[in-house]
């Protein structure tokens, strides 16, 4: 049952997620967010990568209406994102839902996890008997014992409070789930199986994933497509085989040349970036990487690249993009 | 290992700490030496004991600690047997110590300076406050922080967290300990910040004649820093050798089951993990400690936990199924 959404027209061809040069602005200065485009079709698996400050948390708080955007068109299967909302919020929230970073902290400590459970089935007014009953499939899809649902959020572990946080998102029959670092604080050994879960729950509930991570080993594993943000803005786009395999933006270079790896074999030479990632409050004039990258250029301090196809279904935000064969400057 | 003789040699360590459900095993009987100027990479999961251990190096110890029994050996020295104010003596002047959160580690009323100052003082009495100054700002540079004239005279918020991590390293170096304890100290940061410190501390090694433990719970980062390697579970040690022989070829199944896990380039399929939950700290350790998640647990293993025992040069393992299990390769 997926018919939450009442489709605009034209919502068959349009994609299911699109911005359009789409700014934050804080106080008439920050730009936490400066003129990001990208689409997501149905069925997509999207990574966002980043440091703290480049604008991915935010990215996915406008994209679930939680902060309205400055400047620029969100639309959701081709409709406004605010007319979508106008229109019919908790429709919009029953088909895009949110895993929040803290799994722990976004269950409230003083309820049990069958009401916390079924608190979205009440909010959202759907039949109960009925909702009762796919808690109970998707809480043995899940792999959470029965009994879990008797317990609070502090007496189950942390892999079992991500897994009830999923459980809550998709007893809505979502289609868009945005999931933030999903797997911060996990320990290595449970992570593999929430990815697994994760990527299982994609074919079998026909999910959409926005995937925010700065964990650069998870995003690769589990998504088609890698956005890297800097800054606020989009420095990097590509299918992540490609991008793992060749950066084309020096900045993408130096992040993922970071991953360390416990096979001599498979280290990649380091590179090793100056400072830190400047305040949005002030950001460097022409590229906004400028003041960091290790091939700059006089033409990238004063005219700021725009993101450009460079084929293969990648965009690029640089002057001097990395060629694929040799990892230099072309 | 260069010197014969260990700087620290820790013998059947056990910590225990009172909860509401009853005592606790933090530490279950650690046996392990640090080796002279060598950095030591301490491994683990969450709740396996590494960051007490660090904590119990430096006994400072939170209050619901019942028991501490065995040997901390620094250079021949007891460090468990220190009445309180010896031991006071050694903190921050032999030892020192690498938090993870530089915020909440620095004073935020105080410059960056006044802190320097103060920890370089109490370790060189004699130094005056203008050569304190002085030297501070001189290992500010050699930790790789621009204007360290301007920095000084910083408070702790006005910098960054690559710089504040930063300070913390130039202060504990700067009191020239013989033994460096950093517990996770890039986990805080953004990766090319830790890319940064992490090049950072493999430049400072080469004028830092002191030892280091490095823990993580990130194995990639050890693999690439680290000369030694200690494997902890649940509280106990279960396997400890040299981080490249380790991590080519384990001999305890925990430490195969964690690289398995570790996701790597080019990798295919589904990931691998490790079933079933932590052990409990409450419970009392009748059984290979491993064994409930163990993919080759057999009836000997439930018996007892078994000790480290020698496997091959300078390496050990807890585990008495190592041999068959985990088959030594032949060397070429």
């Amino acid at each position: 049952m997926r018919g939450a959404a009442v489709s605009a027209p034209g919502a068959e061809r349009a994609p299911l997620i699109a911005f359009d040069d789409v700014s934050l602005v804080y106080d008439g200065k920050v730009r936490a967010l400066d003129g990001v485009s990208f689409a997501i079709e149905r069925g997509e698996i999207v990574g966002l990568v980043g440091e703290s400050g480049s604008g991915k948390t935010t990215l996915c708080r406008v994209l679930m209406g939680l902060l309205p955007a400055s400047f620029g068109r969100i639309a959701i299967a081709g409709e406004p994102l605010a007319a979508r909302l106008a229109r019919d919020p908790l429709g919009f929230r029953r088909q895009a839902q949110m895993l929040k970073q803290e799994a722990v902290a976004s269950l409230s400590p003083r309820m049990r996890i069958r009401a916390l459970a079924e608190e979205p089935l009440k909010i959202h007014r759907l039949p109960m008997t009925e909702g009762r009953a796919r808690l109970l499939r998707l809480l043995k899809r899940l792999g959470l014992p029965e009994a879990t649902l008797d317990k609070f959020p502090h007496q189950v572990s942390g892999g079992q409070a991500r897994r009830v946080a999923i459980l809550r998102a998709l007893v809505l029959e979502p289609e868009i789930i945005v999931a933030d670092e999903p797997t911060a604080g996990l320990d290595v050994s449970v992570q593999g199986e929430l990815l697994n879960l994760m990527r299982d729950l994609h074919e079998e509930f026909a999910l959409t994933y926005l995937v925010v991570s700065h964990n650069l080993n998870v995003v690769r594993r589990l998504t088609d497509r890698t956005i890297v943000m800097y800054l606020g803005q989009i420095v990097e786009e590509a299918p992540t085989r490609a991008l793992f395999e060749a950066p084309a933006h020096p900045y993408a270079a130096a992040l993922l040349s970071t991953n360390p790896s416990v096979d001599p074999a498979r280290r990649r030479e380091r590179i090793i970036l100056k400072g830190e990632i400047p305040s949005p409050v002030n950001p460097p004039s022409g590229c906004r990487f400028h003041t960091r990258c290790p091939q700059v250029a006089e033409r990238c301090k004063i005219e700021m690249p725009e993101l450009r196809e460079t084929g293969s279904g990648r965009r690029v935000r640089c002057h001097f993009p990395l060629t694929e064969s040799t990892g230099r400057t072309a | 290992m260069t010197d014969a003789s260990p700087l620290v040699s820790i013998r059947k360590l056990t910590l225990d700490a009172t909860t509401e459900s009853g005592p606790a095993h933090i530490l279950r009987g650690l046996d392990l030496e640090i080796g002279r100027g060598r950095i030591l990479g301490v491994v683990g999961e969450s709740g396996s004991g590494k960051s007490t251990l660090a904590s119990a190096l430096l006994r400072l110890l939170p209050s619901n600690v019942s028991r501490l029994d065995g040997e901390i050996r620094f250079d021949g020295i007891d460090l468990l047997a220190l009445p309180a104010n010896e031991m006071q003596a050694w903190r921050g002047v032999r030892i020192a110590m690498i938090f993870q959160d530089p915020m909440t580690a620095l004073n935020p009323l105080f410059t960056v300076g006044t802190h320097m100052v103060d920890v370089l003082r109490r370790r060189f009495p004699e130094l005056s406050r203008r050569e304190a100054l002085a030297r501070s700002e001189a290992m500010l540079v050699k930790v790789g922080i621009a204007d360290p004239h301007l920095r000084l005279k910083a408070y702790p918020h006005q910098l960054s967290g690559g710089m504040r991590q930063r300070v913390m390293i130039a202060m504990a170096l700067s009191v020239e300990p013989d033994l460096l304890l950093a517990d996770e100290p890039t986990t805080a940061l953004d990766a090319t910040v830790e890319a940064q410190i992490v090049a950072l501390f493999d430049r400072l090694r080469q004028d830092f004649s002191g030892s280091i433990v490095f823990i993580s719970h990130h194995l990639g980062l050890v693999a690439e820093l680290c000369d030694d390697l200690c494997v902890m579970y649940g509280g106990a040690i279960v396997e400890t050798g040299p981080v490249a022989e380790v991590l080519r070829a384990p001999r305890h199944p925990y430490t195969r089951a964690l690289l398995d896990c570790e996701i790597e380039d080019g990798d295919e399929g589904r990931l691998a993990t490790i079933p079933g939950e932590v052990p409990n700290p409450l419970s009392e350790l009748t059984q290979c400690i491993f064994a409930s998640r163990c993919a080759h647990t057999a009836d000997i293993c439930l018996e007892r936990h078994p000790p480290l025992v020698a496997m091959g040069q300078g390496r050990q393992a807890a585990c008495i199924r190592s041999a068959e299990v985990l088959p030594c390769e032949v060397l070429p």
